[in-house]
């Protein structure tokens, strides 16, 4: 029987990479093989679904494939290096340090030790699996022998009861008419959030006065947090810009319908999943075209050349005074959330497994 | 790598080929109409130019990496200090109860090990770290004989006023740009009397000043004037944007290293075959003119027209023409009737030469490459 088991340094709920993990192993166990997950860490709610790594040698079978989740730094890593079964790298990449320098070292330190990791992972693959081309290079320049892109899985079912009703309400009396721009990421230093302060102040200087920033996500660098805040603080922007935390799926859908304009100045990105969630709101988009966002987009939103922020403002006016424009965006949106449909994605996943696990076995 | 993601609609069949040429063609013209309505803000004075420079410096303040000089050293000092430390004390949590014993025991029996390792480790890194702090110690010392040695800015009530109104210089200045297609950016436009006779000759000119008060006139009368320092100025603009430039006012008392940061971005800013026009008071003039307060706390004094000329040329200009004017400061003659008339029109003339020469000038200049 085919075995392919999936080794992930975190197994989270709510979380892209443990949404993915899981989704992979229920398609994995559907077309009849045995999936199971090895974790280094695991949250409370998924400890019955998980295994400790360390566990895994007692229960290895010859044919085993296994499949390394791939996106930070872990023990699991040097674990699998040391393992003797075929190896495939799911890589949803890993920032590069030097977003990092200067804002917090521990975490200079953990993303070298992570991207050292991809490095010697790489040739060990017999193959990488990537979100994205962008990702997929990243792998053969380190020298994985064969890539192919697979987008991540994630569930994006348009179902109008996901949508926090009366937070919409609470967010549409909280700034009216005024224009609303949104981001959803970490708080982190490759997505810029500065870039997105500046673009708002340029906007309500020219633009709209009233206008707003929503952002959304953890503050996982908190100096870096910090310092964007204290900046919209020092631009009279105090009451502008918003922080939404610790949102339930239903308002987060609700903050997307919100906004008239989702803005992503990311510099660095190896997918990003908000595009998508954006598209399946309808709201259109504005973003940057760095690292994978541009593939990940295509023709469903605006693609800038540049991030300086009268650009961006400029951008987010096109779209706010013309609602052809917005109409098209929305609905081109649609149309590339299909090319990412669950069904289609995991199909193909297992396609590729079987097709290592077949190789391995001498299977012509 | 086999790219599996789909392109958008990637259909083979020709009209969905065509769906998609449609639509990037009209994000295309979208994309185009958001650049026009940026180059419309910035020449409509909405987006000076240097603004988003000075959002960006503006959030370095707020940034570890943007911490200036003393405080930046002082910062990365405390962050090698802090990583000087190795703690041997490895966690030993897990998620399995027999594991934690399992690592407290391994703790436990290399510690002797570990602990030799480390020690040696440590006190190495705490000398690297000694170093960094003598060689902080050593900078501030430079910094503070260097603070102690500057002298205190000019006040700014104190600083010369560009000329209003018509000057004698104004015509020749035309004369050297009529013609000129690209853009012309006069600095320190005062109240914008030469950008307006520019316009006048045909030529697309436009005036920055550093004093919004200066600006006021022009402003008023609807010149295309904004407030901004020169340096700052070129700093943002593009490469070969400009085709003439014309520097009066500031120019003449910068300090020697803003001096070369000007002729360097001049050099850069102008096309090929682009003008550069510049206006001074002579040396002997200001030090004749200015107030002593001006004199010895101004950060630069006007430099001799020679000097001028050799800066420009070891920057690729030609220069073209140097005109004399300004106020007419020197003696008459006495007739040649007068007693002595021959010696003291010789002693006349050598003070005419020497301390009451034309006052001011005009260097006119071409960049060749």
């Amino acid at each position: 029987m085919t075995a392919v088991h999936q080794f992930v340094p975190a197994l989270l709920p709510r979380d892209a990479t443990g949404d993915h993990t899981r989704a992979l192993r229920d398609a994995f166990r559907s077309a009849g093989w045995e999936s199971d997950i090895y974790v280094e860490a695991a949250h409370d709610e998924l400890q019955d679904e998980a295994t400790y790594f360390e566990e895994y040698p007692a229960r290895a079978r010859p044919g085993d494939v296994l499949l390394y989740q791939l996106g930070t730094s872990s023990p699991v890593a040097e674990f699998l290096l040391g393992r003797a079964e075929p190896l495939v790298l799911d890589y949803h990449n890993v920032t590069p340090e030097s977003f990092y320098e200067g804002w917090e070292e521990h975490t200079v330190a953990k993303v070298a030790l992570a991207r050292r990791q991809v490095a010697a992972l790489a040739p060990k693959a017999v193959l990488g699996i990537a979100d994205s081309a962008f990702n997929a290079r990243e792998l053969e320049e380190l020298g994985c022998p064969a890539t192919t892109v697979l987008p991540i899985l994630v569930d994006l079912h348009v179902d109008a009861d996901r949508v926090d009703g009366h937070e919409r309400v609470r967010l549409a009396a909280d700034h009216g008419a005024s224009t609303v721009l949104l981001f959803v990421g970490r708080i982190s230093p490759n997505k810029a959030h500065q870039r997105l302060v500046e673009a708002l102040w340029i906007y309500r200087r020219i633009y709209d006065p009233g206008a707003r920033l929503h952002v959304v996500g953890p503050a996982v660098t908190p100096a870096y947090a910090d310092a964007v805040f204290a900046f919209a603080d020092e631009l009279g922007l105090a009451d502008a810009v918003r922080h939404g935390e610790h949102l339930t799926e239903a308002q987060l859908a609700a903050w997307y319908e919100d906004a008239d304009v989702f803005v992503c100045l990311s510099e660095h990105e190896g997918f990003c999943i908000p595009l998508l969630e954006a598209m399946q709101a309808g709201t259109p988009i504005v973003a940057l075209d760095a690292g994978a966002v541009g593939e990940t987009l295509a023709d469903a939103g605006i693609l800038l050349p540049t991030a300086r922020p009268a650009t961006v403002a400029a951008a987010v006016a096109r779209i706010r005074g013309d609602t052809a424009l917005a109409r098209r965006l929305a609905d081109a949106g649609r149309r590339r959330l299909a090319d990412f449909a669950a069904p289609t994605t995991r199909q193909r996943f297992v396609d590729v497994l079987a097709g290592v696990a077949d190789a391995e076995r001498g299977v012509a | 790598m086999s790219p599996d993601v789909p392109a958008p609609d990637g259909g083979p069949d020709a009209d969905a080929t065509s769906d998609v040429a449609d639509r990037i063609r009209y994000l295309d013209e979208v994309m185009a109409e958001i650049d026009a309505e940026v180059r419309r803000r910035r020449a409509s004075g909405d987006l000076p130019a240097g603004l988003e420079q000075e959002l960006d410096e503006l959030f370095l303040e707020f940034s570890p990496v943007g911490l200036q000089g003393r405080a930046r050293l002082r910062e990365t000092l405390s962050l090698v200090d802090g990583s000087a430390y190795v703690d041997i004390a490895v966690p030993t949590a897990s998620n399995k109860a027999v594991g934690s014993y399992v690592k407290r025991a391994i703790r436990k029996g290399l510690g002797w090990y570990m602990n030799f390792v480390v020690a040696q480790i440590v006190k190495f890194a705490w000398s690297v770290s000694r170093m960094f702090h003598v060689v902080v110690d050593h900078i501030e010392d430079l910094e503070a004989t260097v603070e102690a040695n500057r002298s205190p800015d000019l006040p700014s009530g104190l600083v010369p006023a560009t000329p209003t109104g018509s000057t004698w210089w104004a015509p020749a200045a035309v004369d050297a740009l009529v013609g000129v297609s690209d853009r012309v950016v006069v600095g320190d436009c005062g109240d914008g009397s030469l950008v307006e006779a520019l316009t006048a000759a045909g030529v697309d000119a436009y005036g920055i000043d550093p004093s919004d008060i200066a600006l006021e006139p022009a402003l008023d009368r609807g010149a295309d004037v904004r407030a901004e320092p020169v340096l700052g100025h070129l700093a943002v603009v593009s490469d070969e944007a400009l085709g003439g430039i014309v520097l009066t006012g500031s120019v003449q008392w910068l300090r020697p290293n803003e001096r070369v940061r000007l002729l360097d971005l001049a050099s850069t800013r102008l096309v090929v075959d682009g003008i550069l026009v510049l206006h001074s008071s002579s040396p002997a003039a200001w030090a004749a003119t200015a107030s002593p307060v001006v004199r010895d706390l101004a950060p630069g004094q006007p430099l001799h027209p020679e000097t001028w000329a050799h800066l420009l040329r070891s920057r690729g200009f030609t220069v073209t023409a140097t005109i004399f004017g300004g106020d007419d400061r020197r003696l008459a003659r006495v007739g040649t009737g007068a007693a002595d008339a021959a010696e003291v029109n010789a002693a006349i003339d050598a003070i005419n030469d020497l301390l009451l020469g034309p006052t001011e000038y005009l260097v006119v200049a071409t960049r060749e490459r």
